[in-house]
């Protein structure tokens, strides 16, 4: 006896269609779980940090959080007052005032100032990194998709590419030791921090830059055969270019992974605390490689391990891993909208 | 016939010889410097595991004469003597334990306030201090013991160390200070009777210390109630149990001999299977594995049991069930979330979860969860959680692939027999694509393994194993784990000691490790393939 307005094809409510329901009910919310615990970081991150580095006055951007090097923080009282200041100011004060002579102070170190040594530390080690990464990759990728036959070297490489895009960022540290700090002698230095982490994403750049050399149909380079260029005239007029965005696109994923790897610089390239900036005090120009650099990922390691959590060291831990987050943020974001995009522009 | 030649001859494009430089052309030296670019990654791979073995492998021969001076300069013996002293502590920590379920009875079962429950508990501290204090000659023997052994292991030390000394000097060609260099020539049977001597002596203490022991605790009051008095019956079987092992550890001291040799293997076997690992300390370092494994076992177990439901499950739903707007729309946030820098993570653990963690865990209403309430901010179950949301976009993205591989048709042909789309999911799709997920699951696994700020910042990093004996509560102990002692100790060591080389050991351990995931992984994929058409 069904209600008079039901329509034939309508579907009827059935012990199996209310199970369905269930079931799709319980896969959405585990996927929308798991967004959600992704939003509750970043979000956290995002809410503390931004009062770190914004202020409400204008430019309402903590300028000093990005241009200052990092310096203890003096908690004192003072004619009265609650006061904090960086350790500069502090000895200011110091000699200025001599009521102040022997103020007492607590201090916490890193506290005060800003992140620039680390922000242009890891700038440099993102760029030297993925211009060898690139390089290498981009070349071993042209090799496996355009000349590459079936034999054994082909088979051991690709094996080796699969089997290094497991092996723990951690081990890659040990082994830029041994083979660039000690072996070839470069100490903790710019350098052996470059080799180490392009060495880290070269398979995430090969296995990206291959799929998107193969993406290029073949009638392109035939085209470009018959006409009678050399095999590398057809890869360069009309492979590359149109490969070419892909690739990079795709290695955009291998530079927040470079950006976001921690463990590999610590021994290699990383210093907790160093005063000058790479660029200031060089006698040589080769010195500029041989130097270790302050990085953001260290830094916020450093700053959440060896000094206590309270109301002082919180704006810099905070705002030091929103900083580095919207770092990572943006050169995600960008690589994600930029492939959405490309995906739509080529279609063969 | 005659036709004129052209006034000038044809133009073409290419004209031009090609330049051929040790008998390759322009295009056969793009072709090889691509190929030896592409054999980078072999040649990497093949460093990485030569470096590690070549700092790596020192590890067993200097673990080797360790183990061996250990035994020459007797602190084996004296070893011997320490555990027997260690049990009984392990024995009176069980008695304050048991005061401290007296004192919780008395005062919050029968409302005495302080001082009233500590009065009720005179007898019962004063049979614990009996108990206690009967240790007192044996641990005078043993701190004796530790010194003179410490001063023979010194003194062997030293002398190491003069010899190579001396061998520098030689080798730079100095030979009348090498010759200088003095040398104490170590007596170790002589140096070692004053250990050896001590044996009566030790037969008397610990003959006493037993006497003592059974008479405190004939001495033992009752207790109040019926539970704690079985504690008491469990405290007496395993204090007669503890005696038993005396007889044990006296035959290990009359029976012990230094000049018996270290086997060559047990360099290797104490690293396996070593429950410690204790740098830098005076009397003996331990580098055992064990633990360090153990820890990175529990928090990856933990982390994938939470990651594979929502992982696999996200896949599943964007993969058959969701729309086309929401495909789009979430995948690339679960990307995004995978761009995550684990140092923020870690950073997040550290401020944020752990403590949250903590409060939660102390909240009544969920006293019944094993484990709950604890105390240490950081543990398995903080890291194990971070690590989870690192987990789920690698299986997310691997499965989702997986599912998107399986044919069309079997799904029509699902449909076409009249299966409702769940049955057809659980039924058909799943099970065709179960060896990516498989696989995807195992990759998952080798990425958390190998993770390693996390677990640096959240594990809580204390080198035991886990206590199996709690259950499930295990998981809200802190652990160290092998990414994390490396992170953590690296950076300190001197470059080219046991210690340093330990740590390449544990990275070898960790590089195989993870090729051996990885391999799995593979073999899965294509051993179960379905095959189409």
């Amino acid at each position: 006896m069904s209600a008079p307005d039901r329509h034939v094809f309508q579907a009827q409510a059935s012990n199996a269609r209310r199970w369905e329901l269930a079931a799709v009910w319980v896969f959405r919310c585990a996927t929308y779980s798991v967004l959600l615990c992704g939003a509750l970081v970043f979000g956290k991150i995002v809410f503390q940090g931004s009062q770190t580095v914004f202020t409400t006055k204008a430019p309402f951007i903590n300028t000093a959080f990005f241009t200052e090097s990092p310096e203890t923080l003096h908690v004192f009282e003072f004619e009265g007052k609650k006061m904090e200041l960086g350790d500069r100011d502090f000895r200011a004060l110091k000699a200025a005032n001599p009521a102040a002579k022997n103020l007492k102070s607590e201090t916490f170190v890193y506290s005060a100032g800003g992140i620039f040594p680390a922000i242009a530390g890891t700038v440099l080690l993102v760029i030297g990194s993925m211009t060898i990464a690139l390089t290498l990759g981009v070349s071993a990728a042209i090799y496996l998709s355009e000349y590459a036959t079936q034999g054994r070297l082909v088979t051991a490489i690709r094996i080796s590419i699969l089997n290094l895009a497991g092996v723990p960022s951690i081990v890659f540290g040990l082994f830029g030791v041994g083979l660039f700090v000690i072996f070839f002698d470069w100490n903790v230095s710019l350098l052996a921090g470059w080799f180490t982490l392009a060495l880290m994403v070269l398979p995430v750049v090969i296995t990206a830059s291959e799929e998107s050399l193969k993406s290029v149909p073949q009638g392109f380079r035939e085209g470009s055969l018959a006409l009678g260029a050399t095999k590398w005239q057809a890869i360069r007029t009309n492979v590359l270019p149109y490969a070419m965005p892909g690739i990079l696109t795709s290695s955009i994923l291998g530079i927040t992974r470079v950006a976001g790897e921690t463990a590999p610089i610590m021994f290699t390239a990383a210093y907790a605390m160093r005063d000058k900036l790479p660029w200031q005090d060089l006698t040589h120009y080769s010195d500029f490689v041989f130097q270790g650099v302050m990085a953001l990922p260290y830094h916020i390691y450093v700053v959440s391990s060896k000094i206590p959590q309270n109301e002082y060291t919180e704006r810099v831990q905070y705002g030091t891993a929103f900083v580095f987050l919207m770092i990572v943020a943006m050169i995600a974001t960008i690589s994600i909208l930029l492939r959405n995009h490309l995906r739509n522009r080529y279609r063969w | 016939m005659d036709a004129p030649r052209p006034a000038h001859d044809p133009e073409f494009l290419v004209n031009k010889t090609r330049v051929r430089l040790l008998g390759l052309s322009f295009d056969d030296a793009m072709k090889i410097f691509f190929g030896g670019n592409a054999f980078v990654s072999v040649l990497v791979l093949t460093l990485i595991t030569y470096f590690l073995f070549q700092e790596g492998f020192g590890f067993f021969g200097q673990n080797h004469r360790s183990l061996l001076t250990y035994r020459q300069a007797g602190l084996e013996y004296v070893d011997f003597i320490r555990t027997q002293e260690s049990g009984h502590t392990a024995l009176t920590r069980y008695i304050s334990d048991l005061r401290l379920r007296q004192f919780n009875e008395l005062t919050t079962v029968r409302k005495l306030d302080l001082e009233a429950a500590n009065a009720q508990l005179a007898a019962f501290d004063e049979f614990s201090g009996q108990f206690s204090d009967g240790v007192d000659l044996l641990r005078g023997l043993l701190s004796d013991l530790t010194e003179q052994a410490t001063a023979i292991k010194t003194k062997f030390l030293v002398a190491e160390d003069k010899k190579v000394e001396r061998q520098q000097l030689v080798d730079a060609g100095k030979s009348v200070e090498a010759a200088a260099v003095k040398i104490d020539q170590i007596d170790f049977p002589a140096e070692l009777k004053a250990l050896t001597g001590a044996l009566p002596l030790y037969r008397t203490a610990s003959a006493e210390f037993a006497d003592k022991l059974m008479a405190s605790l004939e001495k033992a009051p009752t207790l109040p109630n019926p539970e704690l008095a079985t504690r008491l019956v469990r405290l007496r079987e395993l204090t007669a149990d503890y005696i038993a092992t005396f007889p044990a550890t006296l035959r290990s001291l009359e029976t012990w001999d230094y000049t018996r040799p270290v086997p060559w293997y047990q360099s290797a076997t104490s690293f396996i299977t070593g429950r410690q690992w204790l740098t830098a300390s005076f009397w003996q370092d331990w580098y055992g594995i064990v633990p360090l494994f153990m820890g990175s076992l529990m928090v990856s177990l933990l982390a994938l049991l939470i990651a594979v439901p929502f992982g696999v499950g996200a896949a599943i739903y964007i993969n058959q069930m969701a729309s086309a707007r929401e495909q789009r729309l979430v995948k690339p946030c679960i990307e995004f979330i995978s761009a995550f820098p684990s140092v923020v993570l870690g950073f997040f653990g550290i401020a944020v979860l752990g403590q949250a963690l903590r409060l939660l865990s102390q909240q009544e209403w969920l006293a019944w969860v094993p484990g709950f309430p604890f105390s240490e901010r950081l543990n398995i179950l903080t890291a194990g959680c971070l690590l989870a949301l690192i987990a789920v976009p690698t299986i997310f993205t691997l499965a989702e692939d997986a599912l998107q591989n399986v044919p069309k048709a079997f799904k029509e042909a699902s449909f076409a027999l009249g299966a409702t789309r769940l049955q057809t999911i659980i039924r058909i799709v799943v099970p065709a694509s179960l060896s990516g997920i498989i696989s995807a699951v195992l990759l998952g696994l080798g990425r958390v393994i190998g993770e390693t700020m996390v677990v640096l910042l959240c594990a809580g990093n204390r080198i035991a194993i886990p206590d199996f004996t709690a259950g499930l509560a295990v998981i809200t102990q802190p652990v160290h784990t092998m990414t994390g002692i490396i992170a953590q100790e690296m950076g300190e060591v001197v470059q080219g000691s046991i210690h340093y080389r330990a740590l390449f050991v544990v990275g070898l351990v960790l590089f195989f490790l993870s090729l051996a995931i990885n391999f799995l992984a593979q073999k899965i994929v294509r051993k179960y393939r379905i095959s189409v058409g």
